[in-house]
């Protein structure tokens, strides 16, 4: 077997410099909490690893009315952290409910964004807060709208050269929360995951996002869901309808954890029960 | 290629010679001879193999060895003083918290984790902060007995 190769750059400047020598053969280790275990079964044969956790990217700022996260910032940071858990709830929520303590240690938000898992919890919550994906690279720094960054089943827009180096999160007006069903209480992956984001007036809705995870190739954006909310009195009528609406685009498969069947039941009430909660839906 | 890899372990420095994709759990187990780490599914699920880097718990065999440079790591051999066993040990042992114990060295370094910071949990906090640590037994609530025994001062 051909040795991997290891590098720990404590410059962002060296790790493009890095990326762009090695492109595709290099392999971003963050965590490693999606990585390693395929590693470990030999999924996955790495020909170089490039670690990031040297970089000092572990950071969560406001600026500019955005929340600023440095991609290699914990699961655990983030959950613990004050300015998230008042100004990107969801976020907080979704990060306090993924892995267990152990995890949550090293498990970064980079990582859950970039490894582009369908029933992703950060990404879920990013969805629903149009947040922004900063890649850099020796070219240069772009930003893409998350919604865009996600192309299949553990794809993404992300070129090969490119570190994911920050996620900015426009500050949410309204309510956010994240709701989530596991096969068991604690420490568990979604069976389906959505996380909403609304922006009330009294009863009426002004501006709705729902994201919706576990249920198609990509997480999604229920653009119609939304669409059937927005500018309408949001009681609970309303509410199973657009849940409703949300679910019949989503394509989930059957697995380990559930089946499509039940997916699709188990999202559209996460739905419900999501919406109900950011409108203060009492009934 | 092998790369060299120096950490401190259990209080002492040491330096063992890795491969890139070895893991924390690979080179304790393997390379170092410290066998009280357990490998149960090799994936981030069991919690067997909960070791402390810097003071926080983390699943040995997610950890790539390499990260660990320059940080300090304990592992169940470390929680003796002497011939004095860690009072978690002691609790455990006195609540019959595992049967064959496989899981327990992991559920000790959890919980050391957790008694570090919050040295007064709730049961509901140790539930919570127990969760990624299975045991196939079903000892759960003797190791939340023994726990809130030490949290409890007894
Ligand atoms: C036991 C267990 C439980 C889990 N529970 C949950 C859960 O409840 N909810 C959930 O959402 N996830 C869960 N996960 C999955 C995983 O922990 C998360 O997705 C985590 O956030 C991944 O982050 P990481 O830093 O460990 O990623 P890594 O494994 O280091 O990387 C993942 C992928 O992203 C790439 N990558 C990472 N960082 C960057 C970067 N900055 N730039 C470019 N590419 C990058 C890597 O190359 C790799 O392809 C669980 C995993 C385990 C093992």
């Amino acid at each position: 077997m051909k040795d991997v190769g290891y590098f720990a750059p404590s410059e962002i400047g060296e790790t493009l410099k890095l990326l762009a020598d090695y492109g595709a053969q290099a392999t971003v280790l963050a965590g490693g909490t999606d990585l390693v275990p395929k590693i470990n079964c030999y999924e996955l044969k790495p020909e170089n690893l490039l670690y990031i956790g040297r970089l000092g990217l572990d950071y969560i700022k406001e600026k500019d009315g955005k929340l600023v996260l440095g991609a290699a910032t914990s699961t655990a940071q983030i959950a613990a952290n004050e300015l998230v858990q008042k100004k990107a709830t969801a976020l907080a929520q979704a990060a306090y409910r993924s892995g267990g303590a152990a995890t949550k240690t090293i498990a970064t938000v980079g990582g859950n964004v970039a490894n582009a898992s369908p029933g992703a919890d950060l990404a879920c919550a990013l969805l629903a807060m149009d947040a922004e994906i900063a890649l850099a690279s020796v070219r240069g720094t772009r930003s893409v709208a998350i919604k865009d960054f996600f192309t299949g089943r553990g794809e993404t827009v992300r070129r090969p050269d490119e570190l994911l180096l920050e996620i900015h999160i426009p500050i949410p007006k309204g309510k956010t929360v994240f709701w989530k069903l596991g096969r068991r209480k604690a420490k568990t992956l979604s069976v389906a995951n959505t996380s909403v984001h609304l922006l009330m007036d009294g009863k009426k809705c002004v501006e709705a996002r729902i994201a919706l995870g576990a249920m198609a190739p990509t997480l999604l954006r229920c653009t119609q869901a939304e669409a059937l909310i927005k500018g309408q009195t949001l009681d609970i009528t309303a509410a199973e309808e657009c849940a409703a609406r949300a679910v019949a685009d989503s394509a989930p498969i059957d697995d380990q954890r559930a089946s499509a069947w039940y997916r699709k039941k188990a999202g559209q009430a996460l739905v419900v029960c999501a919406l109900a909660q950011a409108a203060d839906i009492n009934n | 290629m092998k790369h060299v890899l120096s950490f401190t372990l259990n209080g002492a420095p040491v330096d063992a010679l890795v491969q890139a994709t070895d893991t924390l759990l690979d080179v304790l187990r393997e390379k170092i001879g410290l066998t009280g780490t357990k490998r149960g599914c090799d994936t981030g699920n069991c919690g067997a193999c909960t070791v402390l880097i810097d003071n926080e718990p983390v699943n040995a065999c997610l950890t790539i060895a390499l990260t660990v440079t320059g940080k300090t790591v304990t592992t169940v051999e470390g929680l003796v003083e002497g011939s004095e066993l860690h009072p978690l040990q002691k609790a455990f042992h006195e609540h019959g918290a595992s049967q064959c114990g496989f899981c327990t060295s992991g559920m000790l370094m959890a919980a050391k984790a957790l008694l570090d910071k919050h040295p007064q949990p709730s049961r509901s906090a140790i539930v919570e902060f127990m969760s990624g640590n299975l045991c196939r037994c079903g000892t759960y609530l003797e190791v939340i007995e023994a726990i809130q025994a030490v949290a409890g001062g007894k």
